[in-house]
């Protein structure tokens, strides 16, 4: 990359035609037409979103974090899911689709980030949050139902108490992006 | 599941998320060095691939559909974080990487409880 400014350079040393200027100018208005087009595209896209998580490096970073965890809970749900699985504990098993079923959509709506997907996203978070604590409390309180694991039983120790936390930074998240959106 | 290879991997995924954790501390982004790191957790995963499937023959007991779901999600959880990550041009990138490190080194686990 360096030799290549020190040939142009050479050339341009060795024939100052007024062409060459020419035609650099004309490159760096053809970039900056680009990086107009590039704003204003950016600019209508946070018009139309302006709750997106993905917007912001820590929203990113909770919108993977989010995306990880519904990936693992929709893996699971799919395998107990399965016909010769269901039957053990169909209970525990419907809560696992559902849960997953609410993280998916809790991820979705994050990125999308237009008004109505960020009150979905808040009730996602608060059906997180009321689902973990219940069934944490239901697992411990009546584990006859919990003979399989779910995302939420033990407060969600099998995923390192991931779930419990999550909804809870997720709904900060969201309250303070709205709070930033409204006073804006 | 060779114990070595457990060992490597959930040794490794430890070592990758301390690293992108004091990355993510010290504020940095992920470079080049990051994403190789990345790439040999990958390697290292696939290698727990081809070992889980030519030692299939030998533990019929063991849950085929969970430990291959299992493995296959790692598999596609990495490149997925390291592709984040690179995309990233702040310290969450890294972040993510040490999420995904954590979830690879319980995945390792679970996986070895699996495999009877």
């Amino acid at each position: 990359m360096s030799g290549e400014n020190v040939r142009s350079g050479d050339v341009g040393s060795r024939d100052p035609a007024s062409g060459n200027a020419a035609r650099e100018a004309a490159t760096r208005s053809v970039r900056e037409t680009r990086a107009a087009a590039r704003g204003a595209r950016r600019a209508e896209r946070r018009a139309r979103s302006p709750y997106s998580a993905v917007r912001t490096g820590p929203g990113r970073a909770l919108t993977a974090v989010y995306g990880i965890l519904a990936f693992a809970a929709s893996g699971r749900a799919a395998y107990q899911l399965l016909p010769q699985n269901f039957s053990a504990a169909p209970f525990a098993y419907t809560l696992s689709a559902l849960s997953a079923a609410v993280y998916i959509l809790a991820t979705v709506c994050l990125v999308i980030g237009s008004r109505t997907s960020h009150r979905i996203a808040v009730a996602a978070c608060v059906f997180e949050a009321a689902g973990v604590l219940v069934v944490g409390t239901l697992s411990f309180t009546h584990p006859e139902y919990f003979a399989h694991p779910s995302v939420w039983s033990m407060f969600g120790v099998g995923y390192g108490f991931v779930p419990l936390v999550l909804p809870f930074v997720g709904l900060w998240w969201l309250l303070r992006v709205q709070r930033t959106v409204r006073g804006a | 599941m060779i114990p070595l290879l457990t060992q490597a991997l959930v040794g490794y995924s430890l070592v990758l998320t301390i690293v992108t954790l004091v990355l993510a501390l010290r504020n940095r982004a992920a470079g080049r060095w990051t994403l190789i790191g990345t790439a040999a957790m990958l390697l290292l995963l696939l290698a727990q691939a081809v070992v889980s499937i030519v030692l299939w023959g030998q533990s019929p007991d063991t849950d085929g559909v969970l430990f291959f779901g299992y493995l296959l999600t790692a598999i596609v959880v990495v490149p997925l974080a390291g592709g984040w990550a690179y995309a990233e041009l702040s310290r969450w990138g890294p972040a993510v990487l040490a999420v995904a490190g954590v979830t690879v080194a319980v995945m390792i686990v679970r996986m070895d409880q699996i495999w009877i």
